[in-house]
């Protein structure tokens, strides 16, 4: 599988991303630990390469900034004598202010002198060296030691942090995943805490689900149980009686509450042409229609058709039994071979697939136009992201 | 607090989920963490979709089936044509699967 190295490089700020958003859970409240998540950006990661959708191997930015989910380093302790990285114990601060005589390094100078010290060196290094040669007064001023001690954050965390050892799990390939795991803490963190613009919505209230809860299975087709499918095409409504085995088991289909409400008003129709209910959806007639108000058969207050679809399997079930011993089998063309097949022959990875958002859905007569945005296609065994598709579609009868 | 699940299809998110399920079946993983951890990936999944991604494609097609469910739409289409930048891929069938925008940001 083919995969450019645009979406490679998100797939990897998306595992970055996660891997460093969920590390407060492994790490505290009694979690598995680091290790565990290491060993699980490292799985995740070689089965990616694996599929081909990761280019090997993982490059990540070593110049980023930290990212802020990241280990806090705690204030230096100023009753210690200071001892920090070389790195920021420049010489340079020295010699472009010498000290004065009353400030030598490591040596604790007068509470008079720090005070003295810190205002004759305006620059931010100074201040380092400042802080560095009083680092055992304990007068030093709470402004002093801020900046100090943010500037000395990144370095402690980023030079101790330990080796990851990510040999443990694989031995084989993992030259660059230890590379680019090693280089971890150096991610740099492209989401900023945006998730308030975003407002979760009220409708988990109408899926009867405390937990805010957004089904996204369309309710038929892809389940792996044998849910039957209603399918509402060109004004005729009927019961498929089609089983898909398609592998991804959906939550959606599990988590749904049984509410039992038939849909049927009688028999099965095994006529294409006749309806059990009076056609109240005049698709013909509508010169155009927007998609964006279900008009799906159900009716508003059950917003879920699995749970029911699931009810009339067994009305349906009987009332096929009985007319299969008397007349030949029902609903025979109603299956749509074409795309039976290809559920159940293929492999879902080779299926081609696109994931979505859409914006609007709109018809007129056979032309069917939606937008679609921020999605993932896979398409020809490559995955190929994308910020917004505009789909032109006709439909011929 | 509601995600989009669907992006747990794609290859990315399948190879997370085999692998939780691999940590949870070992026992090395608990199952709440690990949902815990999907969760973070569908969010993790749309923002980055919506900041990082600046490609362009359009698609067209016949258009076979569609479904309208639970708001989410399924358009299965047949010989689509997809163009990607300057690139254009000829596809027997597609199976689109959409979301409605709409719900997250309610």
């Amino acid at each position: 599988m083919a995969a450019t190295a645009t979406t490679s490089q998100v797939y990897v700020n998306v595992i970055d991303d996660v891997v460093t958003k969920v590390r407060d859970e492994f790490i505290n409240n009694g979690g598995p630990g680091e290790e565990v998540l290491k060993e699980l950006q490292a799985l995740w990661e070689s089965k990616m390469i694996q599929a081909g959708v990761v280019v090997a191997p993982i490059e990540r930015s070593n110049g980023a900034k930290p990212t802020p989910g990241g280990p806090i380093t705690p204030v230096h302790d100023l009753n210690v004598p200071y001892e920090g990285n070389e790195e920021y114990e420049t010489p340079t601060a020295e010699m472009l202010f010498p000290p004065t005589p009353l400030q030598t390094p490591m040596l604790t100078p007068l509470p008079g002198t720090v005070d003295n010290s810190m205002y004759n060196i305006p620059t931010g290094p100074s201040d380092y060296t400042s802080g560095n040669d009083t680092g055992g007064s304990a007068d030093i001023k709470g402004g002093q030691s801020s900046p100090y001690v943010q500037q000395q954050s990144p370095s402690p965390w980023m030079n101790q942090r330990p080796s990851l050892d990510v040999n443990v799990a694989y031995d084989e390939g993992r030259e660059e995943a230890q590379r680019g795991t090693s280089n971890q803490p150096l991610t740099q963190e492209f989401f900023t805490a945006s998730m308030g613009k975003r407002k979760r919505d009220d409708l988990s209230s109408h899926y009867n689900n405390a937990d805010g809860y957004i089904p996204q299975q369309d309710g038929a087709g892809d389940s792996a149980s044998g849910v039957f499918e209603i399918e509402v095409c060109g004004g005729r409504i009927s019961i498929n009686a089609h089983q898909t085995t398609s592998r991804e088991k959906m939550s959606a289909n599990t988590e749904r509450p049984t509410s039992g409400i038939p849909q049927l008003d009688g028999p099965i129709p095994f006529d294409d042409d006749m309806l059990s209910t009076p056609n109240i959806y005049n698709y013909e007639g509508v010169l155009s229609e927007d998609y964006n108000i279900a008009n799906t058969p159900a009716p508003p207050e059950v917003p879920v058709s699995t749970p029911a679809l699931i009810a009339q399997n067994e009305v349906a079930n009987d009332n096929e039994e009985e007319d299969d011993d008397d007349d030949e089998p029902l609903n025979e063309n109603d299956d749509d071979d074409d795309f039976d097949d290809l559920d159940q022959g293929e492999d879902q990875h080779t299926h081609h697939l696109v994931l979505a958002q859409f914006d609007k859905v709109t018809r007129t007569k056979s032309r069917w136009k939606c937008t679609l945005k921020d999605g993932i296609m896979h398409i020809n065994n490559k995955d190929i992201l994308f910020n917004k598709v505009p789909l032109s579609l006709r439909r011929n009868k | 607090m509601a995600t989009f699940e669907l992006y747990r299809r794609s290859t990315i998110g399948m190879c997370l989920t085999e692998t939780l399920d691999e940590m949870v079946q070992n026992g090395t993983l608990s199952p709440e963490l690990a949902i815990q951890v999907l969760v973070q990936f569908d969010k993790s999944m749309a923002e980055a979709l919506e900041t990082q991604v600046k490609s362009k494609v359009s698609i067209k097609g016949h258009l076979h089936t569609y479904r309208f469910c639970d708001n989410v739409w399924t358009f299965m289409l047949q010989d689509a044509v997809i163009k990607i930048d300057d690139c254009q891929e000829n596809v027997g069938r597609v199976k689109i699967v959409a979301c409605d925008s709409k719900l997250l940001t309610q």
